[in-house]
C-alpha cells in the first residue's frame, strides 16, 4: 500500500517536472528532494563502488551491497550492508533502523573478530568506513533537523539553505542544497564552517533513470580542507524488489541474505 | 703586479674612491633582499639521503610544521582536568581553528579528537571527546577517565599527571607561523583563565631565531665596529688615522654581503656571523700599514713617495697572511654542510677583498689627507709606545722565552699531553633548541612541556615492506590465467596488469573490481573459471600486500616500542598497533585483558575499519600508508640532545641485531631530531677533514714563502697548539662539542697563522739585518711583538659584542675567538722564541751559514 503510493508519487514528479508550478514553499521542496534522494520505491538494492582518495591521490576501495526498506514514505527505514571488496573487510555488515521519532538503532558484524556490536548512534556525521561521506549522507539526514529557506529558484534548481537547529550537534554552520526541478534530486550540496569556509561539497554527477525513478549513479564528495575525495558509484541497482522484513534482522548479520545480495540479471 | 696597483691607487685616488664607493652602493643595496633561514634540515644539502628520506617520509605520512600551544595547570588538584581549564582550553581550539593558515582537520586538542567507549554492554560509542566544554567537576572527571584509557592522547595530549595539556596546531606554511603565533597570544589573553599558557614548537623556534639573528647582525656587528673603533683609537690616538682602516672593513662587510645576499643565498646563522668575523680581519692589514706609515712619515715628506715604499714592504707578509686566512676559512668547504661552506666561501672572499681594498684605499686615503693633518699624525705617533704596560711585559716575557727555553717547550709538551687528554673527554653534542638562552620563553616552554609530558622531540622509525618479486610474479601468473579468458574481457585486463604499481592499493582495486565486472558478464565456463581463480590470486596477493595489516608483523611493532620505552630512552611511542588494539579492545567490551591485537589481518583489516568510522579518518595515515606497505613509529623524547637521540638509535640497532626484522621489512630513521644528529656527524667529520685539508696547505704555503720547511713547521707551532688547547680546554670544562665549537678549528687555523708569519718574518728579517741572533731577539720584542699583541688584543675585544647576543652560539663563539687569540698571541710570543733558543741553528739557515753575518747591513730594526 505504502509502496504503491510511493510509486506513484515519484511517477509523478518525474513525468510532470519542470511542467509543474514553481514551488515556493521551503519546506515542500525539501520534503520531495528526501523522497527522491531516499525513497524511491518501496524497497531497493544497489551494489555500491567508493573510491577514497586522500589529498596525494592514494586510493581506498570499498564495495558493498545496500539493501533497503521503507516503513513508510518519508519515515522510517531499514538499511543492510554488506561489504564484499576488500575481501579482508568482506562479510562486514552493518545493520541500520533509521528512525524519525529517536535515533536509529545500528548494529555491527565483524566476521574476522565473529562479532556482533551494537553502536551508539549519537553521533551520524562520523566517517563511513573511512570515506568522506558521513554516515548520515548515507542514510539521509532529517529534514526536522533543520531550517529551510530559498536562496534562488532559477530554470533548473531550487537552491536552498540551511541551517542547523542544534549547531552544537553538526560540524556545518549552514548549507546550500542546489535540488533539480525537474526530478527534486540534490545535484550539489555545500557545507559552510565555524570559520566561514565552505569545507566540504557533494556533487552528483550522473542520474539514470531505473524502474521509472531518476537514480543518482554516481556522485562525489569533496574534502576541500585536505582535498580528499570519495566517489561514489552505484551498480546494478534495483527497486521494488520485495525484500522481506526478515532480511533486516540480527540474524543477517552472521548469515548475510545471499540471495538477495545476488546482482540482478539485466 | 703590485707595484701597477699601488700605483693606481696613489695616482688616481678618486677613481679608487669611485669605484670602492659605487661597488659597496650597489651590492649594498642587493642587502635589502635578504632572506633569513633558519631550517636545521638546511644543515644538510638538499640531496643528503637522510634528508630526502626525511622529506619523503614527512608527504607519505603528511607531518606538517606545528605550533604547539601547551597549558599547565600546578594549582587545582585535578590539573588542568577543572571545568574553568577545560573551558578555557575548548574556547581557545575552537578559535584557533577559525584562523587562516591553521590547517583545522589536523588540529590536535581534547575539543578536536575522537573518544571510543563503551555505551553500556554491547553497546560501543564513538564520540567526541570534548564535544561541548564540561560544566560540572564530574564531567571534567569523566574526560580524565576516557584519556587515560586512550595511549595515544595520554602523555601526548595530556600529561601522565594531568596536569598539562597541549594543543597541537597545524600550519600551512612556516611563514605563518608568527602572525599566527601572535593571533594565538592574542586569543590567550582574551581566555581569562589563570593557567600558564606556552607556545613552542619548531616553526615558532626558527622564527624567533631568525628575529633574534636579525638582532645580532644589527646590534653585535655595529657594536663590533664601535668596540674596534675605540680599541684603535686607543693604540694610534688619531681619528683621521683611524677612519680609513674601518672604511675598509665597512666596505668590506657590505660588499661580502652584498655579494652573498645578491648572488640568492640565504643567510643563515652561520653566514649572519660574517660581518663580525671580517670586521676585525679586515682592519688589521690596514693597521699594519697605517701604523708603519706613522712611523716612517717626517713632516714635510712625500706622503705618497712614503707610503709606496710602506705599502711595497708590507705587500708579501700581508697577501700570504690574507692568503692562510683565507685557506682557513675556503678548508670549511671540505666540510658538507651547505651553511658552513658558504660561511667559508664568503669569509675567505671578504678577507681577500680585504687585502685588496686595503692596498688600494689606505694609500688614496692617505695621500688625501691634508699635510697639516699628516704633519699631526707623525707628530702624535713620534713617541712610539715603548715604555708601556704592554711593551715591558713583552720585552720581559720575551726575555724569559728566551733563557727558559727547554723549560717553556717542556711545559708546552706537558700542556699539549693535557689537552689531548681533554679531548678524548669531548663530548659530541648539540641542540638548535638549546642555541637560545635559558631564560628565553621558548627554552622555558622546552623545559615545562618535557617535565609534563613524554617528550615534545619527534623522531619517526619507518617501517618499510620491501614486496620484493611478489609482484612480477602475480602478474606473470594473471597474464597466464587471462590467456583463458575471452578476448572481449582480457585485453583490458591485461593493460590493467600490465599497469606499472605506483600506488599498490589503487592497482589491486582497478584490477579486482574489473575482474569482478568481466565475471559478472563473462558468458563462457572457460572464462569465468579463469576469472574466478584469478580474482581469488588478486585479492590474496592484495591482502599481502597489506603487509602492516599482518599481526604477527604488528605484534613485533609493538614488542619494539615496549623496548625502545623501557629502554628509559624514549619518553613514549605511538604506531599503529596501539590503534589496532585500543579498538579491538573496546570492540569485545572495553577490558583491559583485550587490550592486544587480533589473531588474524582480515580482523586487523576490520578493526581498522571501525577506526575509521570516526570524525578523523585520515589521522590513521600519519601512522600507515594507505595502502599498508610503510609504517611509522613515532618517537617522543625528552631530551633534543643529539647525544640522547644517538643513545636511542643504539639501542635499537642492538636491540634489531638480537631481535631482527623480517627480511622484507626496511628500517630507517627519520623526524627532526634524527636530522640533527646527521648534520653533526657529517659536520665531525667534515670539520675533520677541513681542519686536515687545511693544515696541509697552510703547511706548504708556509714552507714556500720561507722557503725552508722547517720553519714552515715552525709557523704551524702556534696554530696547532691553539688548536690542541682549545679542545682541551673544551673537553676539560666539559663544554659539549656543538656547531658553533665544530666552526672554531678552522678560524683558529686561518687566524694564529697570522702571527707565527709576522713573527718568523720578522725575526728572520732581523737576523739578516742584525746578523746576531741575540740582537734579532732583543728586537723582534720590542713594534713586531707588540703589532702582534695590538692585533691578538684587537680581535680578541672585537668579538666581545657577540657576549650580548641573544643567542647562544654566537656568544660561545665569541668567548672562544678571546680564548684563541689569546692563546695563539701566548704561544707565537713565548713559545715560537723558546724553540728558537735551542733549534734556533737547525730553524734557519741565516745562523748555519756565518758568511750571512757579513753580508747583512747595519740597519734600524725599527724601519
Amino acid at each position: 500500500m505504502i509502496a504503491r503510493f510511493s510509486i506513484m508519487l515519484t511517477a509523478l514528479i518525474f513525468t510532470t517536472g519542470a511542467a509543474a508550478e514553481v514551488l515556493t514553499d521551503a519546506d515542500e521542496v525539501i520534503a520531495r528532494a528526501d523522497l527522491a534522494a531516499y525513497y524511491a520505491g518501496a524497497d531497493g538494492r544497489s551494489d555500491v563502488r567508493m573510491i577514497i582518495s586522500d589529498s596525494q591521490g592514494r586510493q581506498q576501495r570499498r564495495q558493498f551491497t545496500v539493501l533497503r526498506r521503507d516503513l513508510a514514505d518519508a519515515g522510517d527505514q531499514q538499511f543492510l550492508v554488506v561489504f564484499s571488496q576488500p575481501s579482508d573487510v568482506r562479510n562486514t555488515v552493518f545493520l541500520v533502523d533509521k528512525h524519525m521519532d529517536r535515533d536509529d538503532d545500528r548494529w555491527l558484524y565483524l566476521p574476522g573478530l565473529d562479532l556482533v556490536k551494537r553502536i551508539s548512534a549519537g553521533d551520524k556525521r562520523t566517517s563511513f568506513v573511512g570515506a568522506h561521506y558521513f554516515y548520515e549522507d548515507v542514510s539521509g539526514r532529517r529534514p526536522s533537523d533543520d531550517t529551510h529557506e530559498f536562496v534562488e529558484t532559477n530554470d533548473d534548481f531550487y537552491v536552498l539553505k540551511h541551517t542547523p537547529i542544534d549547531p552544537l550537534s553538526v560540524e556545518f554552520t549552514s548549507y546550500v542544497t542546489w535540488i533539480d526541478r525537474e526530478t527534486f534530486l540534490p545535484m550539489k550540496i555545500e557545507y559552510t564552517n565555524a570559520a566561514g569556509d565552505l569545507y566540504r561539497r557533494v556533487e552528483v554527477s550522473e542520474v539514470e533513470d531505473i524502474d521509472g525513478h531518476p537514480t543518482v549513479t554516481s556522485s562525489r564528495v569533496s574534502d576541500l580542507l585536505t582535498g580528499g575525495k570519495t566517489d561514489m558509484q552505484f551498480r546494478y541497482i534495483k527497486y521494488d524488489v520485495g525484500l522481506p522484513e526478515t532480511v533486516f534482522t540480527e540474524r543477517s548479520l552472521r548469515n548475510p541474505p545471499h540471495d538477495w545480495l545476488q546482482r540482478p540479471e539485466r | 703586479m703590485k707595484h701597477a696597483v699601488i700605483h693606481l691607487a696613489t695616482e688616481r685616488p678618486r677613481t679608487v674612491y669611485a669605484v670602492v664607493v659605487l661597488l659597496t652602493v650597489i651590492l649594498g643595496a642587493l642587502i635589502t633582499r635578504i632572506q633569513i633561514d633558519t631550517d636545521p634540515e638546511n644543515m644538510l644539502p638538499v640531496d643528503q639521503t637522510d634528508r630526502v628520506f626525511h622529506n619523503l617520509v614527512e608527504e607519505r605520512f603528511t607531518y606538517t610544521d606545528a605550533i604547539v600551544i601547551g597549558v599547565v595547570n600546578e594549582n587545582h588538584p585535578n590539573g588542568i582536568y577543572n571545568v574553568d581549564s577545560l573551558t578555557a582550553l575548548h574556547s581557545l581550539s575552537k578559535s584557533i581553528l577559525a584562523l587562516d593558515g591553521v590547517i583545522a582537520p589536523d588540529l590536535a586538542s581534547l575539543s578536536e579528537v575522537d573518544n571510543i567507549d563503551q555505551e553500556g554492554p554491547g553497546t560501543i560509542r564513538f564520540e567526541w571527546m570534548m564535544r561541548d566544554a564540561p560544566v560540572t567537576e564530574q564531567q571534567a572527571m569523566d574526560i580524565r577517565r576516557k584519556v587515560e584509557q586512550l595511549p595515544l592522547l595520554k602523555d601526548s595530549l595530556v600529561s601522565g599527571d594531568g596536569k598539562a595539556a597541549t594543543i597541537y596546531v597545524p600550519i600551512a606554511s612556516k611563514d605563518l607561523s608568527y602572525p599566527l603565533s601572535l593571533e594565538i597570544q592574542a586569543l590567550i589573553r582574551q581566555l581569562d583563565s589563570d593557567d600558564a599558557y606556552h607556545i613552542t614548537g619548531l616553526p615558532v623556534a626558527e622564527d624567533t631565531f631568525g628575529h633574534d639573528m636579525f638582532v645580532q647582525m644589527g646590534i653585535s656587528a655595529p657594536l663590533a665596529g664601535l668596540m674596534i673603533f675605540a680599541l684603535m683609537l686607543y693604540f694610534f690616538r688619531s681619528p683621521q688615522l683611524v677612519i680609513a682602516p674601518m672604511l675598509v672593513a665597512m666596505a668590506t662587510v657590505i660588499i661580502s654581503m652584498g655579494l652573498l645576499i645578491g648572488m640568492g643565498f640565504t643567510v643563515h646563522i652561520m653566514s649572519s656571523m660574517i660581518p663580525i668575523f671580517l670586521m676585525p680581519i679586515a682592519v688589521v692589514d690596514s693597521v699594519h700599514i697605517m701604523s708603519e706609515f706613522a712611523d716612517a712619515y717626517r713632516p714635510g715628506a712625500d706622503a705618497k713617495i712614503v707610503i709606496t715604499r710602506v705599502v711595497e714592504h708590507l705587500f708579501t707578509p700581508m697577501l700570504f697572511t690574507s692568503l692562510t686566512s683565507a685557506v682557513g676559512f675556503l678548508s670549511l668547504m671540505l666540510t658538507p654542510i651547505p651553511p658552513v661552506q658558504i660561511f667559508g666561501a664568503f669569509v675567505a672572499f671578504g678577507i681577500l677583498l680585504a687585502f685588496v681594498l686595503t692596498i688600494l684605499l689606505i694609500p688614496a686615503y692617505v695621500i688625501r689627507m691634508k699635510p697639516a693633518a699628516l704633519d699631526k699624525l707623525s707628530s702624535r705617533s713620534s713617541t712610539p709606545h715603548t715604555d708601556t704596560l704592554l711593551a715591558r711585559t713583552l720585552r720581559r716575557s720575551g726575555r724569559f722565552a728566551m733563557r727558559r727555553g727547554k723549560l717553556i717547550t717542556g711545559i708546552a709538551v706537558l700542556a699539549m699531553a693535557v689537552s689531548v687528554a681533554g679531548i678524548y673527554r669531548i663530548e659530541i653534542n648539540d641542540n638548535p633548541v638549546r642555541w637560545f638562552k635559558a631564560n628565553h620563553p621558548i627554552r622555558v616552554a622546552d623545559d615545562v612541556l618535557n617535565e609534563h609530558f613524554a617528550g615534545t622531540y619527534d623522531a619517526f622509525v619507518v617501517l618499510t615492506y620491501n614486496e620484493g618479486d611478489a609482484i612480477p610474479a602475480f602478474s606473470a601468473a594473471a597474464m597466464q590465467l587471462l590467456n583463458r579468458v575471452d578476448e572481449g574481457y582480457a585485453a583490458e585486463l591485461r593493460q590493467l596488469v600490465a599497469a606499472r604499481p605506483g600506488d599498490i592499493g589503487a592497482w589491486f582495486g582497478d584490477m579486482i573490481t574489473a575482474v569482478d565486472d568481466a565475471l559478472f558478464d563473462a558468458e563462457d565456463s572457460e572464462s569465468i573459471d579463469a576469472l574466478e581463480q584469478l580474482l581469488a590470486m588478486a585479492e590474496e596477493a592484495q591482502v599481502k600486500s597489506k603487509y602492516f595489516q599482518r599481526p604477527d608483523i604488528l605484534q613485533q611493532i609493538s614488542e619494539i616500542q615496549s623496548a625502545l620505552t623501557d629502554s628509559g630512552h624514549v619518553g613514549k611511542s605511538n604506531a599503529l598497533p596501539d590503534v589496532v588494539k585500543v579498538v579491538n579492545r573496546e570492540l569485545r567490551g572495553g577490558t583491559p585483558s583485550d587490550y592486544r591485537i587480533p589473531p588474524t589481518a582480515a580482523a586487523v583489516a576490520q578493526t581498522l575499519l571501525q577506526y575509521q568510522s570516526s570524525h578523523r579518518p585520515h589521522d590513521l595515515w600519519h601512522i600507515v600508508t594507505p595502502d599498508f606497505t610503510s609504517t611509522a613509529i613515532w618517537l617522543q623524547l625528552k631530551s633534543g640532545d643529539n647525544q640522547d637521540m644517538s643513545l636511542a638509535m643504539d639501542f635499537l640497532d642492538d636491540y634489531l641485531a638480537e631481535n631482527p626484522l623480517p627480511a622484507e621489512v626496511e628500517m630507517r630513521w627519520a623526524g627532526k631530531t634524527f636530522i640533527n644528529v646527521v648534520w653533526q656527524d657529517v659536520m665531525v667529520t667534515g670539520m675533520l677533514k677541513s681542519l686536515m685539508g687545511a693544515f696541509v696547505v697552510v703547511f706548504f704555503m708556509m714552507a714556500f714563502l720561507f722557503r725552508n720547511p722547517r720553519l714552515g713547521l715552525l709557523a704551524m707551532v702556534p696554530l696547532s697548539v691553539t688548536i690542541l688547547g682549545v679542545y682541551g680546554i673544551i673537553g676539560w670544562i666539559g663544554k659539549d662539542y656543538d656547531m658553533p665549537i665544530a666552526v672554531l678549528s678552522s678560524l683558529t687555523l686561518g687566524l694564529s697563522v697570522d702571527f707565527a708569519i709576522h713573527f718568523i718574518e720578522r725575526t728572520r728579517a732581523l737576523l739578516r739585518d742584525t746578523g746576531s741572533f741575540a740582537s734579532a731577539t732583543e728586537q723582534i720584542f720590542e713594534e713586531p711583538a707588540r703589532a702582534i699583541a695590538r692585533n691578538a688584543i684587537v680581535i680578541a675585544i672585537g668579538f666581545t659584542p657577540l657576549f650580548f647576543a641573544p643567542l647562544v652560539p654566537y656568544i660561545t663563539v665569541g668567548a672562544f675567538m678571546a680564548a684563541i687569540m689569546a692563546l695563539s698571541g701566548i704561544t707565537t710570543l713565548i713559545l715560537l722564541p723558546a724553540l728558537m733558543s735551542w733549534a734556533g741553528p737547525w730553524l734557519f739557515p741565516e745562523m748555519r751559514d756565518s758568511s750571512a753575518r757579513s753580508l747583512a747591513p747595519a740597519q734600524p730594526a725599527q724601519a
